[in-house]
């Protein structure tokens, strides 16, 4: 849907720099190498950014 | 209290602070127990406070903006999911400022020592940040991290709101918890059996965190306090040269906060409590003995 403010396991604000990695991504950089930079250090807040899938847009028609 | 050991051990730790930045810590204790480490770990997460938003009042209805053009209240999400996810938003703390709602001299109703206030006034196409949200006085009370993503809103959308934070703990709330991934584990002695090694640096290359390095042919220890205990040099050394073991008299200890307060407020505020509740629960006892 929208990415989680926090990590579902360890509760680390992650929300805010999704958009960078978003956007760093989608210029070139690996995943890894960007999350890394970012300070998202842990499996568990990685996995979010990962497997995020961003549906908001698509929903937001019919809000 | 008979069969009971009363007697008291002391402890004499040292610490050695390995890491301490804005929101993150790294402590060595020497020669401390795990339950004391373990105590401060608790204390942390369930017992400091911080603050939160924890109510919202959303405007229902038509929302104009000056030009007279007429907007609707509505949005991709459900008001109830917008404010869990304003409520998960770090709340910049001070605990020497705040009191709980319940025990302020306002008796609840909502005061500067007990409460602030947010507005939150949106109009769409846009995407709602959570820098977005106007703290009613004091600038200082800024959400600390102004580029998470609240919701996005579609043409002729708006959200118009008031949030109010208070303070409470994590025992009421995960989202009154200021700590997040904090753990303590043994810190590693590991030990090369030169006489064995046949230089062939397996180790070195299934190492995940560049424990070993290289002096010449020799394979050295480097960093054993990057050291996460996974074993995987015991595994791939066939020669059984590579020992790594758990040093009992090392605890490493680390922790992150949601920047709400700082790493070390944090660890200064959590050994406070702490020293509260034992100093409570040793009169408690002396009252008993009486």
């Amino acid at each position: 849907m929208i990415i989680p403010v926090r990590c579902f396991t360890c509760g680390k604000v992650i929300g805010g720099v999704y958009e960078e990695f978003l956007r760093r991504v989608q210029m070139g950089e690996k995943p890894n190498e960007v999350m890394d930079a970012l300070g998202i250090d842990r499996y568990c807040c990685r996995r979010i950014f990962l497997t995020h899938v961003e549906l908001v847009d698509e929903i937001a028609p019919y809000g | 209290m008979r069969g009971l050991d009363t007697s008291i051990r002391v402890v004499h730790m040292k610490i050695e602070i390995q890491e301490m930045t804005h929101n993150k810590g790294r402590i060595v204790f020497l020669d401390a127990d795990p339950s004391i480490v373990n105590a401060i770990r608790r204390t942390m997460i369930s017992d400091v406070p911080k603050m939160a938003i924890e109510k919202i009042e959303y405007h229902l209805g038509a929302i104009m903006d000056e030009g007279g053009k007429e907007f609707e209240s509505v949005s991709p999400l459900f008001d109830e999911m917008i404010a869990h996810r304003l409520g998960l938003l770090p709340v910049p703390t001070d605990l020497d400022v705040f009191v709980f709602r319940s025990k302020c001299v306002c008796n609840g109703e909502g005061c500067p020592n007990c409460t602030i206030m947010y507005s939150l006034n949106k109009k769409g196409p846009c995407t709602v940040y959570s820098g977005d949200l106007e703290p009613l006085g004091d600038a200082k009370f800024k959400i600390k991290d102004d580029l998470v993503p609240i919701v996005k809103l579609n043409e002729n959308q708006a959200i118009l709101a008031y949030a109010t934070a208070e303070l409470s703990t994590g025992k009421d709330h995960a989202k009154y918890s200021p700590v997040c991934g904090v753990g303590h584990r043994y810190s590693a002695k590991i030990s090369i059996d030169s006489a064995k090694c046949d230089h062939d640096a397996r180790c070195i290359a299934v190492c995940p965190k560049d424990v070993f390095s290289k002096e010449g042919k020799k394979i050295v220890v480097a960093h054993p306090e990057r050291c996460n205990l996974c074993m995987a040099c015991v595994e791939s050394c066939e020669l059984n040269c590579v020992k790594v073991q758990e040093d009992p008299q090392r605890i490493v200890f680390r922790y992150e906060t949601d920047g709400s307060l700082s790493a070390k407020d944090l660890l200064m505020r959590s050994l406070k409590i702490l020293e509260e509740k034992f100093t409570g629960f040793s009169e408690q006892i002396s009252a008993l003995q009486e």
